[in-house]
């Protein structure tokens, strides 16, 4: 009878241990959600998700401040595009014609760091969502002449590419902030 | 649809008209011989007894015809109403012509006053604008203050309207900065400029009409420094800061231009105003703080004869290069250049001359030449104009107001009225020495779709030359004219004789003009604006003539139709060239790389839409031309209001 018991027990035990191992994802869970939630709504699930994630006050964070890591991100990834460009013309290896290219896109993206992507975050923190949508798409617009004057291996395409999508994830988050959800 | 296609014309003349000498025919002559008259008579006895009956049946006579929209005021009423233009009594230059009031509007329609709004212009979405305020750049943004009506399409109740753009061409409306909420400016928030300060600060001086009338300087700055928009203004607690000093009419007393550094710190601003009423006089006030000020005992600079100035600008432009100037630069190789908008005349004039720092007065290199009685900024519709040290791509960039020329009640009719010209760069002329150059910003060439080319395209004395281009009513255009060397020429050179030099209408046929191109004209140029070169021998020399010919642009006689001209130095060597920027009822026309231009409006009926056209012409008796001609059609710069939320 007391072996049955301790059996019975151990059924019990057994039985709530994936229950209990769930416990600390409960705990956090609404917030854990809101991140993937959201990335979900976004055209680039993996990047939301790494970008949000990378931030220590992303698990704390309403939609609003997902808006503002994104937006940051953004920025960041410029200035370090920026930065790249920079980089490369001071080497100056290049042939005249990368070089002008090099030159003009330095040109686009100067105003969109310095002015236009600040501006647009300062937006979203005063609550100016048409305001800062209107930033971001205008850096993406900028960005966007700058991909098109360089080749497909140029080492700036990468940074272009990401520069854009993390934007494209701030234009999402920003509309949802717009139509009222969550 | 091809980037540019080139064409070459071999034989490329139309003669129209059934006098073969006449190229662009003349307004329709009559016949009335009298066996008509009678017929006449009995038929319009008839069909009145006729129309008596049909009247009844219709009451609603004025279908196509719009109704005046808000305050409609019936013709006869106005007339008992209104003695003096819109603004005089307040004492500003007149806003409108009543003189029109006693012609019949032209039926207008919806689409026809619809088509008649800018596309790439700047203007708001309704009501009245005139002078601009306070242009300058800030933390990545082009900003334009205006005076505008929030009320209606004419002058009266003056706010400052605001708008920003990243680049001078895609405007992006804000609500109003200024309204007149103050005693010192309840009657009107009027003309100002706006200085920054070397630490970033930014500060507004205007006028303000007070409740008596009285004009008066006040201060304003932004509530927030650090907002890109700069939405909210803060006016000064102490205002006015200037008022009226004794020996000055109180009402002619206005228009604080941009500050600029004297020594020890100070700053220098001008008023304008007049004395004895006839001479034109730019009053200086020092300060340091931008809250007290202290008239100086002399002026900047006086002109007699020239009446109240108005709109004062005063800035440095350098000589030896096209880089713009800060507003405090000085040097050898810069020149400062003072401008005044004439009361009386409705002229923006301008001279080039000398800043005595020491003096803190102004001469001009050419006292024959002296503002107001020299130089024109503009010589068509414009007025008011205002410039900025643009410290962003280092121009000196230019504003100009341009009022519309149809009647008052047409504006009311329409809800709206003015716009401002694209704004140009403003550089020294330094291959005659004499005068500024002026041209579109760069900018302007985003709004560039397709463009078409001809190139050689050889146009005869008395000939018409139709460019396929298909829509013509958002155009950049860019003509060269050569001229061939004629006989005729050689007389006109050495010979005696001496022409009259007026520009006169494009179907004055003279032996060496006019040619140029005709816009906003339909296939069978019932309606067309010529825009031309006419040569002439004046005082022993050649002399060009730049003109635009708006007394065939419109068939409602309601609308002003001038004639606008001026003589435009063309160096040896230089062939005749011209760009023209349509844009609906608005055509700006530099002539010389910006040597000499015209700003006019025009309000066509029938060349509209798609049944306008572009012409190429020569009406000269004796003179062949070539040219070289690219067109551009213009998208629309989409001017709307900031999506803030």
């Amino acid at each position: 009878m007391r072996l049955r018991t301790t059996l019975n027990n151990l059924h019990l035990i057994l039985l709530l241990l994936p229950f209990l191992s769930l416990l600390p994802l409960l705990h956090s869970s609404s917030d854990r959600n809101l991140v993937e939630q959201t990335c979900h709504l976004t055209p680039f699930y993996d990047i939301c998700l790494s970008a949000l994630r990378s931030s220590p006050t992303s698990a704390s964070s309403d939609l609003h401040g997902l808006a503002q890591i994104i937006a940051g991100s953004v920025l960041q990834n410029a200035n370090q595009t920026l930065s790249q460009i920079q980089q490369l013309l001071d080497r100056s290896t290049a042939d005249p014609k990368t070089e002008q290219s090099l030159a003009y896109c330095a040109e686009l993206y100067i105003p969109v760091v310095k002015y236009t992507l600040p501006q647009a975050i300062d937006a979203l923190s005063r609550g100016r969502l048409g305001f800062a949508v209107y930033g971001i798409s205008d850096a993406v617009d900028e960005i966007g002449g700058c991909q098109k004057l360089l080749s497909l291996e140029s080492p700036v395409s990468e940074g272009n590419k990401l520069v854009t999508s993390l934007a494209t994830v701030a234009l999402a988050i920003i509309k949802l902030l717009q139509k009222g959800f969550f | 649809m091809d980037d540019a296609t080139s064409k070459s014309f071999d034989h490329p003349y139309t003669v129209l008209g059934e006098d073969p000498s006449l190229v662009i025919p003349p307004a329709e002559s009559r016949q009335r011989p009298t066996k008509v008259y009678f017929w006449i008579l009995t038929s319009t006895v008839f069909l009145l007894s006729l129309a008596g009956l049909i009247v009844r049946e219709n009451p609603n006579r004025a279908e196509n015809s719009i109704p005046a929209a808000g305050t409609a005021i019936p013709e006869s009423s106005q007339d008992n109403v209104r003695f003096l233009p819109v603004g005089e009594a307040e004492g500003v230059s007149a806003k409108s012509y009543p003189s029109t009031r006693g012609r019949l509007s032209f039926n207008w329609t919806a689409a026809d006053f619809a088509w008649q709004r800018t596309s790439y212009h700047f203007q708001p979405e309704k009501n009245w604008m005139n002078d601009p305020d306070g242009p300058l750049f800030h933390l990545g943004w082009y900003h334009l203050f205006y005076q505008y009506n929030p009320d209606s399409a004419i002058w009266g109740n003056i706010t400052w309207g605001h708008a920003v753009s990243r680049d001078m061409i895609h405007w992006l409306y804000l609500p109003l900065a200024m309204v007149p909420d103050h005693w010192y400016d309840i009657d009107g928030v009027w003309t100002g400029s706006a200085t920054i300060l070397p630490n970033g600060t930014i500060i507004v001086l205007y006028t303000g009409d007070t409740n008596e009338a009285v004009q008066v300087q006040n201060l304003a700055y932004p509530s927030n420094l650090s907002d890109p928009l700069l939405l909210d203004w803060v006016k000064y607690s102490d205002n006015p800061v200037i008022t009226p000093p004794t020996g000055i009419e109180t009402d002619e007393f206005r228009d604080p231009t941009t500050a600029w550094t004297g020594p020890n710190g100070t700053w220098y601003v001008l008023v304008g105003s007049r004395l004895n009423t006839t001479i034109g006089v730019a009053l200086v006030y020092e300060t340091l703080d931008f809250k007290n000020y202290t008239l100086l005992d002399h002026p900047l600079h006086t002109v007699d004869g020239t009446g109240m100035w108005e709109c004062i600008d005063f800035y440095p432009i350098s000589t030896n290069s096209s880089v713009g100037l800060d507003n405090s630069a000085t040097g050898p190789e810069v020149k400062h250049v003072l401008k005044a908008s004439l009361d009386n005349l409705k002229l923006d004039y301008y001279a080039i001359g000398t800043y005595d720092e020491g003096n803190v007065t102004w001469t001009p290199d050419d006292p024959e030449m002296d503002v107001g009685i020299g130089l024109q900024v503009d010589y068509g519709r414009y007025y008011a104009s205002k410039t900025f040290y643009d410290q962003n791509k280092g121009r000196r960039i230019l504003w100009g107001w341009v009022n519309e020329t149809d009647a008052d009640y047409d504006d009311l009719a329409k809800g709206w009225a003015s716009v401002q010209t694209i704004p140009r760069v403003v550089t020294y002329d330094s291959l005659t020495g004499t005068n500024i150059l002026q041209w579109p910003v760069e900018e302007i060439e985003s709004l560039r779709l397709n463009s078409t080319e001809f190139e050689d395209v050889f146009v005869e004395a008395g000939s018409l030359v139709p460019l396929d281009i298909g829509n013509a009513t958002q155009l950049d255009i860019s003509v060269e004219f050569e001229i061939e060397s004629t006989q005729a020429l050689e007389e006109s050179m050495l010979g005696e004789t001496e022409s009259q030099l007026e520009c006169s209408v494009a179907d004055n046929r003279t032996t060496l003009g006019p040619f140029g191109l005709a816009v906003l004209a339909d296939e069978s140029l019932s309606e067309l604006t010529p825009i031309f070169f006419r040569l002439a021998k004046s005082n022993g020399s050649l002399k060009t003539l730049f003109c635009v010919d708006e007394t065939r642009s419109s068939k409602a006689t309601e609308v002003f139709k001038e004639i606008y001209g001026t003589v435009v130095p063309v160096l040896d060597g230089e062939k005749f060239t011209m760009r023209i920027l349509v844009d609906h009822s608005i055509v700006e026309s530099f002539a010389q790389a910006g040597r000499r231009v015209i700003t006019s409006r025009v309000y066509p009926t029938e060349a509209i839409f798609d049944k306008a056209k572009l012409f190429l012409f020569n009406n000269a008796t004796d003179l062949n031309v070539t040219a070289a001609i690219k067109i551009w059609q213009m998208n629309s710069a989409d001017i709307h209001p900031f999506p803030l939320y």
